[in-house]
């Protein structure tokens, strides 16, 4: 493709930043259950899977970096909390097995519609490393709706801690699809194929159905994603921000 | 699986592939409730870092076992059932000899 202007550039250096905040932060939430995840071999699944998000986030991040002429590692680890657009969907802390499934199985569906859209960029380098996130996104999908599977028929308890945790994600997951500032120019350059409100349909499409074959409830609204709903964050995440820059906070000169 | 083995511990044996064409190796075993997550648990101890062509998950119940002493270690001498109790290399040699070609590498071993 011809050379991007500079508000063009701007707006798939938003894109970019967004995509790759969700996978690093959700990469080390759910890293968190290292050690207590339900089952042994479920502790080294749900460890690899989050392994994989932050390899996802590095490789967005360095598409960034050489986009700006910025450094990966300091996109990373080197922002203030505030300066973080991963959606609302991750501002919420690690608590039971049932949210991080709840999480998971609407974080995956939406990544998927998100990544399926952009595999047909125009700007060839996203669409290439597309193509090799989705060969492992595809075993999350399936890994995530497993689970939700087991925790809705497995009984009375884990179904209800299922719902509930489905029913208190659901508006914030809506903010994956949260407008971008620079969205309109993304996809007159079909940079971004489809809208954003074009794959937040197509998800709620795939996801509705999905819980109602389950015999979960699916929470009525379905209002769209605030303009904010990659800026605002909360005390959990500045809790998260302060474990993932620890080891950088601790010597900011350190080469490895 | 025997009706009084809960789910939750059943036990799957992994043999992998390292390369296509070898032989599938044992490779260890994983607790699952059952082949779909049997599959995926198998996949993450035995394939993620990309170390396998190809996985078998077999349940261990599926596993016929013999270990009786009295047919794999009879008490009598067996060393005439060993390939090697027969010597065969100077035979080679002679035979190697008459068909007119030269030894080849291994003749020596």
């Amino acid at each position: 493709m011809t050379e991007l202007d500079a508000q063009t550039q701007e707006a798939l250096a938003e894109l970019l930043l967004s995509m790759a905040d969700d996978e690093f932060v959700l990469g080390f939430w759910d890293s968190e259950w290292t050690g207590i995840a339900p089952i042994l071999e479920e502790d080294v699944a749900m460890s690899s899977v989050s392994q994989d998000e932050i390899g996802h986030a590095k490789a967005l991040y360095e598409l960034l970096a050489g986009l700006t002429g910025d450094d990966a590692d300091r996109i990373a680890f080197g922002r203030p909390a505030d300066g973080y657009r991963h959606a609302a969907l991750m501002n919420h802390a690690r608590t039971d097995w049932a949210s991080s499934i709840a999480r998971r199985f609407l974080y995956e569906n939406a990544d998927a519609i998100r990544l399926e859209s952009l595999a047909n960029s125009s700007y060839q380098p996203l669409a290439d490393l597309v193509v090799k996130m989705r060969r492992e996104e595809t075993y999350h999908l399936l890994h995530f709706d497993l689970w939700l599977r087991r925790l809705a028929e497995g009984g009375e308890e884990s179904r209800s801690r299922l719902a509930a945790a489905i029913d208190e994600l659901w508006a914030d997951a809506q903010a994956v699809f949260a407008p971008l500032a620079g969205e309109a120019r993304l996809v007159a350059a079909r940079i971004l194929p489809e809208t954003l409100e074009t794959l937040r349909a197509r998800w709620l499409e795939r996801v509705r159905p999905r819980l109602e074959a389950l015999g979960l409830p699916v929470p009525a609204a379905a209002t769209p994603p605030d303009a904010d709903g990659r800026i605002r964050h909360t005390e959990e995440f500045a809790w998260l921000h302060g474990e993932f820059t620890m080891v950088v906070r601790s010597d900011e000169a350190a080469t490895w | 699986m025997s009706d009084a083995t809960p789910a939750k511990d059943r036990v799957w044996e992994v043999f992998r592939q390292e390369a296509e064409g070898d032989p599938m190796v044992h490779g260890g075993s994983v607790k699952a409730p059952d082949e779909e997550l049997a599959t995926h648990y198998a996949r993450e101890f035995y394939g993620r870092r990309q170390e396998s062509e190809r996985l078998w998950i077999v349940p261990r119940e599926a596993i016929t076992e013999l270990d009786d002493p009295d047919l794999l270690k009879p008490p009598f001498d067996r060393s005439f059932k060993r390939p090697g109790g027969f010597l065969i290399k100077h035979k080679l040699e002679a035979a190697r000899e008459r068909a007119g070609t030269a030894p080849a590498e291994e003749a020596g071993e």
